[in-house]
């Protein structure tokens, strides 16, 4: 064995790869996001957490993957106010093509006529699920993640918020089935596409982190094409042609997430707008306006009777995108009694190589926002 | 949780274990944590200038907090005494071989052991490991080699008396 060799397996155990302890983590990721941002120039800087699952194509797999990386998981017997795993959440939906339009100018009524009073905090409260298919085993886990979030309305405010992964189960009974025949194992290895090491989901929910930071530039809220302030998020026009123009202003043909890869102006509207149906704190007149740009859109569908990962019934307005080699179908589901944003999910519509284990029609990740509000104070 | 947010966890979680256990074996545990946890807080400041692969890009950032924030004798110290750790076998799963390779790596100089280490623990190419140290990977190349060589007179039993641990600051931050 040459020198090299031996010095590689000679490496001391305590300095190998074995995880870092929960503390130690919540630690430091809470000490390194209580720094503020260093201010940047035309580049994306507040993705409402809804952009991680959305960006479905070229995110709902590859952000979240990111947001998994190293992250544990509940027990399976865990109590959980949800019943459904996200693989199975939708399957009753129906597609209803010729009332697409009706159906989104009669959410824009019920939008437009919530009420809204301002506070000092936007406060955002979210799960998001995520499938993994197991190494070894052959059956697929969802892991769930928790997170809180606050924005300051004030100018020179914060924004931040606690984020924790609540652990990874099996995600049917035949999947639960698969685990049990592979010992139960509280510990699983996933592979995530375009990570070139697996990474190891547990069981066990990890410890909650999180922290504040100064606004981006002292003022900036959220992403919309451009980083708006909060003044500009509340004084979005309220007539679907000036918001659509007002947003287009920032469109440039190509995605969100990436200035290399084209994308037509519809899904870009769509993908933009989402935020403000589904939890960026736009006046009641400017979500209906939403609506209304969305009816007029023609590569949006509606599909009616959809039930979100939390249970709830709504209506889905969805697009569908090539990411990678499948074919995705994102979908924005909402509230039809109040036309409030439910969830977004991205769907398996023709299965490529980085879903060749998921059936059409599977839910590989979905975001659920359980509170959109404002609130006087933060915790 | 902002796309940011969850781009840097992403980061913490691939990495955070590499860069501790780099600033160990360049300086100890006593400090690692704590030029870990500024290494990090950098990242998150800086998070648009983080490359992927992020890992030499952080390695990088630990090896001059650690030259801004800790004392040279501090470190010297704390550094002894992981050394010694490694060839003490304090460690629970020390086996004799190994001992005799990590008494050789012990016994080379800073340099050496640094360049030697990012090459067979961290798994950088020359490339990645010269940017680390600020070299160009011609240069590396060269170090490497020398490094290699005086590990191999190192290990063996027989040799010529074997160089000790040095601390000599000149050569360290070179």
């Amino acid at each position: 064995m040459n020198p090299m060799d031996e010095l590689r397996a000679a490496r001391p155990a305590h300095l190998g790869d074995a995880p870092v302890d929960e503390g130690t983590r919540a630690r430091e990721l809470t000490y390194a996001m209580s720094h503020p941002r260093k201010a940047r120039r035309g580049r994306k800087v507040v993705w409402p957490v809804w952009g991680i699952s959305l960006a479905g194509a070229t995110a709902a797999v590859a952000a979240a993957a990111v947001v998994v990386t190293g992250t544990g998981g509940a027990p399976p017997s865990a109590p959980d106010s949800v019943a459904q795993p996200a693989a199975t959440a939708t399957a009753t939906a129906t597609k209803v093509r010729l009332s697409a339009r009706e159906v989104l100018l009669a959410a824009a009524e019920k939008a437009g006529s919530q009420p809204d009073e301002m506070g000092a905090w936007w406060h955002t409260s979210t799960m998001q699920r995520t499938l993994h298919q197991v190494a070894e085993g052959g059956y697929t886990v969802v892991e769930r993640q928790r997170s809180e979030g606050w924005t300051s309305s004030a100018t020179g405010g914060e924004q931040g918020g606690t984020y924790q992964s609540l652990g990874a189960r099996p995600a049917t009974p035949e999947d639960e089935a698969a685990w049990r025949r592979a010992g139960s194992p509280r510990e699983f290895e996933v592979k995530v596409p375009g990570k070139p090491r697996a990474i190891t989901l547990s069981t066990s929910p990890r410890k909650p982190w999180g922290g504040f930071s100064p606004l981006v530039d002292g003022d900036k809220v959220f992403w919309l094409g451009r980083n708006v302030t909060m003044k500009e998020l509340r004084a979005l026009p309220s007539d679907p042609g000036r918001l659509k123009a007002w947003l287009l202003r920032s469109y440039k043909g190509h995605d969100t997430e990436s200035e290399s890869v084209p994308m037509a102006s519809d899904p870009w509207l769509y993908r933009v707008s989402t935020g403000l149906i589904l939890d960026m704190p736009v006046t009641p007149e400017v979500r209906a306006a939403a609506f209304r740009m969305l009816a007029d859109l023609d590569s949006v569908k509606v599909i009616e009777n959809v039930t979100d990962a939390e249970g709830r019934q709504g209506a889905a307005v969805a697009v569908e995108e090539k990411v990678r080699d499948s074919v995705m179908e994102t979908r924005l589901i909402f509230d039809q009694e109040t036309g409030r944003g439910l969830a977004s999910e991205s769907v398996v519509v023709e299965p490529g190589d980085a879903h060749a284990g998921h059936e059409p029609g599977t839910v590989v990740g979905t975001t659920t926002v359980l509170e959109a509000g404002w609130a006087d104070s933060r915790p | 949780m902002t796309d940011d947010q969850h781009r840097f966890t992403g980061v913490y979680d691939e990495c955070r274990q590499r860069v501790w256990a780099y600033v160990v074996s360049r300086s100890g545990r006593q400090v690692a944590d704590e030029v870990v946890s500024e290494t990090f807080a950098i990242a998150w400041r800086r998070l648009e200038d983080v490359p992927d692969p992020a890992l030499p890009w952080l390695l990088g950032v630990a090896r001059n907090v650690l030259r801004d924030t800790i004392r040279a004798e501090a470190r010297r110290e704390a550094l002894a005494q992981e050394l010694r750790a490694w060839t003490e076998g304090d460690v629970a799963d020390q086996v004799t071989e190994r001992i005799g390779v990590l008494q050789a790596l012990a016994a080379l100089g800073d340099d050496d052991r640094e360049i030697l280490v990012l090459v067979a623990w961290q798994g950088l190419s020359p490339k990645e490991a010269a940017r680390v140290v600020g070299c160009s990977t011609a240069a590396f190349r060269v170090r490497l080699h020398r490094a290699r060589k005086r590990l191999k007179q190192a290990m063996e039993p027989a040799g010529p008396s074997r160089p000790r641990v040095r601390n000599n600051l000149s050569e360290e931050w070179s």
